[in-house]
């Protein structure tokens, strides 16, 4: 729901209000703050009738009161409070068990996102059993529970689920500003957002829904429900079931575990439209994981080819998110960071991608770092990164007897540190690149002086041999590094053949390096069927216009 | 054995089992079988490093570097990357990790001259690993094999790490390489891959058709 403002992705702002946190967490001070207000009757009204529609699934004006009419009064009464308490609650919908779980759900997710100074150490463990007690209920029942709830909510339950695991991951590992009691607290209840925990939710809900067999079945062209079992032919179990691959897909990636996550969406082809696919948010989310996971592992064809599919549908399909705020601000954020890897991706690995991509690219913004960036300019390569990668966390708190500090950077730390060392051994490719792009054969020798010419100091301390030597170890350098495995069929992302999908590629015949690159002729089409559209339509206008 | 060991391995991997301690034993045991009978599985050895991320107490260091090189015997997939992914930077700076993590670094760099320089100074790092150094080479005709179409002799031979004559004859032979006159060795005829391409543009009716609708 109302989670845009402090979104994972935005890691930066996430928890700076932490080292306030003693003070929204002072128990008189929330009491002073619920005399004083009383519940308005708009919202006790609200609350029962969305009760009551929950009990009668009724999906439409369900989907209606969640999208709509709960972020609505959040803005009008709740903006910088907490939703009214459990009890309070729980009176006017008669002690309802499942709609309080319900309720207590969307309360914390408010808190998470909205509260300054976030949620206190009690509020993430009661969040936590919360969820203990919701996934208890749809999990451990005999025969499917009569409850059903629009998938864009079954979404972003599961994807908050993830999310506040990892805000709680953050949390722990900053010990700068803990008290003793607090950590006594953390360590005497280690059970409570344990990764073991997260896996085993997030793997129960597949394995109840036969959501991989129901995939698989629908992936060969065969129909899912003669496999879906007594749970998985309900609509709750199988979104919950596909929305928690997309969790896992997401918790794999945090903890740095690209296999895993690429693995896990086995039978799931991103770009495709299926009939799983039909939550944008859940769709962008899926596209940035897998794109991330396959630039990691140097598959930068597949890489673009995730980013540009999704990126193309983002801007094609701007205007449905415009009106949805919340959703809005985690998507623009997400879209950015995808630029930010396509643009990293494109570097590295020069390629042809949609013109409409492309031209978002040249762009100001992008188009400078992009220079940066092949100049070798790697302080660029890494802020790139940093602002754009998952926001990585250790799956284990710091060993009781670390010194007081922060380590909440430290996994983040360790994936740029390997991406580093990645742009570090290329860091000669885009300068070789730049000379091959001139010929279309070119004698090793003349290369090497070519290359020599920046580091040389002494004209007469030169050792062509030895340039020579050392230029050849940076051409097999190149053809290694562009030569990956790209995916082109089969049930498995980790799947595919080694091709060489860069623009510029090249051979060496003994002594001589024979260059192929990618000619692209100049796109007219395109632009005039854009003129002329727009040309008819100002037509059309001047027609109308009454004088 | 390894082929005995991988159903039993297969079973500890599916699902939320992967994650149980008391199956690392078995997986360890595993990564050694593959050390010694030249096999290679590389989703079991993540699962071990995936333990050890969870469990960081029953940090191995030399099981680490056992699934470490055999990522190196992989090359050029990007299993090592995948490996170092999974382990934090202090593991990473441990003794003898460190040197695999150069190894690896130069290897990737493809400045095999060095790599074969520094492995002889270390040879008891990789012995526990059946075939490393074959496996490495094989590496270095992918490259090779992607990069030329003839290549000197006495320079193939260098790259394979100063490999004497039957060796290398050897090597060309399994490749398929051919050897011709001048010191050469052809390798393959690569002007029938690596060509220049031209993109032109395609407009079929299909693109302009809702615009010659509309010209009535």
């Amino acid at each position: 729901m109302s989670k845009g403002y402090s979104d994972d992705y935005d890691q930066g702002y996430d928890y700076t209000y932490d080292d306030y946190g003693s003070h929204t967490g002072d128990p008189s001070l929330d009491e002073y703050n619920r005399q004083h207000f009383k519940m308005p009757e708009s919202v006790k009204n609200f609350l029962v009738y969305f009760r009551n529609n929950v009990n009668e699934g009724l999906i439409f004006e369900l989907q209606a009161l969640y999208e709509h009419t709960w972020p609505k009064l959040t803005e009008d009464y709740f903006e910088k409070r907490p939703w009214p308490e459990e009890n309070e609650v729980a009176t006017i919908v008669d002690n309802d068990p499942v709609f309080m779980i319900l309720y207590k759900e969307l309360y914390f997710r408010h808190i998470y996102a909205r509260i300054q100074g976030g949620p206190s150490l009690e509020q993430r463990f009661n969040s936590f059993y919360n969820y203990c007690d919701l996934f208890n209920y749809i999990l451990s029942a005999e025969e499917p529970v009569p409850l059903e709830l629009p998938d864009l909510w079954l979404w972003e339950l599961i994807d908050e689920f993830v999310y506040q695991f990892q805000s709680f991951a953050q949390y722990r590992a900053r010990l700068q500003s803990k008290k003793e009691q607090e950590l006594e607290t953390l360590h005497s209840n280690n059970k409570v957002w344990n990764v073991l925990c997260v896996l085993n939710v997030l793997h129960s809900l597949v394995d109840k829904s036969n959501i991989k067999q129901q995939l698989e079945v629908y992936a060969s062209g065969g129909d899912p429900d003669s496999v879906s079992g007594e749970f998985g032919s309900h609509s709750l179990y199988k979104m919950l079931g596909y929305f928690s691959l997309v969790g896992l897909l997401r918790l794999h990636s945090l903890l740095g575990d690209y296999y895993q996550a690429i693995k896990v969406l086995e039978n799931i082809e991103v770009h495709k439209k299926s009939q799983y696919a039909h939550i944008p948010a859940c769709q962008i989310s899926t596209s940035y994981y897998v794109g991330f996971a396959y630039m990691m592992m140097r598959r930068y064809s597949d890489a673009i080819r995730t980013f540009s599919s999704i990126l193309l549908y983002i801007q094609r399909t701007k205007q449905l998110f415009a009106s949805k705020t919340y959703q809005h601000d985690q998507i623009n954020k997400q879209t950015d960071q995808m630029y930010h890897l396509l643009a990293i991706c494109l570097v590295l690995h020069p390629q042809c991608i949609d013109e409409s991509i492309q031209q978002t690219l040249r762009e100001k913004s992008y188009h400078e770092k992009m220079y940066k960036m092949q100049y070798g300019d790697l302080q660029e390569f890494e802020s790139s990164f940093t602002y754009a990668c998952p926001k990585f966390l250790s799956p284990y708190p710091p060993p009781i007897d670390s010194l007081p500090g922060d380590y909440s950077k430290d996994a983040i730390q360790h994936q740029t540190q390997v991406f580093m060392e990645e742009v570090a051994q290329q860091k000669m490719l885009p300068t070789i690149r730049s000379y091959l792009k001139l010929y279309t054969t070119l004698p090793l020798s003349k290369l090497a002086t070519f290359m020599a010419q920046n580091s040389r100091t002494n004209e007469a301390s030169r050792d062509l041999a030895k340039e020579i030597q050392s230029l050849v170890i940076h051409l097999l350098c190149f053809k290694h590094k562009m030569k990956n495995v790209v995916w082109s069929r089969g049930a498995s992302g980790l799947e595919g053949k080694f091709q060489s999908g860069s623009e510029l590629d090249f051979y060496i015949d003994n002594d001589m390096i024979h260059i192929a690159d990618t000619k692209v002729a100049h796109r007219y089409g395109d632009f005039f069927i854009r003129k002329i559209v727009k040309f008819e339509d100002l037509n059309r206008k001047l027609h109308q216009l009454k004088l | 054995m390894a082929e005995a060991m991988k159903q039993t391995v297969a079973r500890m991997l599916k699902g939320i089992e992967r994650y149980n301690p008391d199956n690392l034993p078995t997986l360890q045991r595993y990564v050694e079988v593959q050390s010694r009978e030249n096999s290679y599985d590389l989703e079991a050895n993540l699962a071990v490093l995936k333990l050890y991320q969870f469990n960081p107490l029953s940090f191995n260091v030399e099981i680490t570097c056992q699934i470490l090189l055999k990522a190196l015997t992989n090359l050029p997939h990007t299993d090592f990357i995948l490996c170092k992914c999974l382990l934090n930077d202090k593991q990473l700076s441990q003794e003898p990790i460190n040197q695999i993590v150069y190894l690896a670094d130069i290897l990737e760099q493809c400045d095999f001259q060095v790599f074969w320089t520094r492995i002889r100074t270390l040879p008891e790092l990789t012995q526990s690993i059946t075939g490393f150094v074959d496996s490495i080479r094989k590496f270095v005709c992918h490259v090779v094999g992607i990069t030329y179409q003839t290549i000197e002799r006495s320079h193939l031979a260098q790259l394979l790490g100063d490999v004497d004559d039957s060796t290398l004859k050897l090597w060309v032979k399994k490749y398929g390489w051919k050897e011709v006159a001048g010191n050469l060795i052809f390798i393959a005829n690569q002007d029938e891959n690596i060509k220049t391409k031209n993109i032109n543009e395609k407009i079929d009716f299909e693109n302009v058709g809702a615009i010659m609708a509309s010209c009535r």
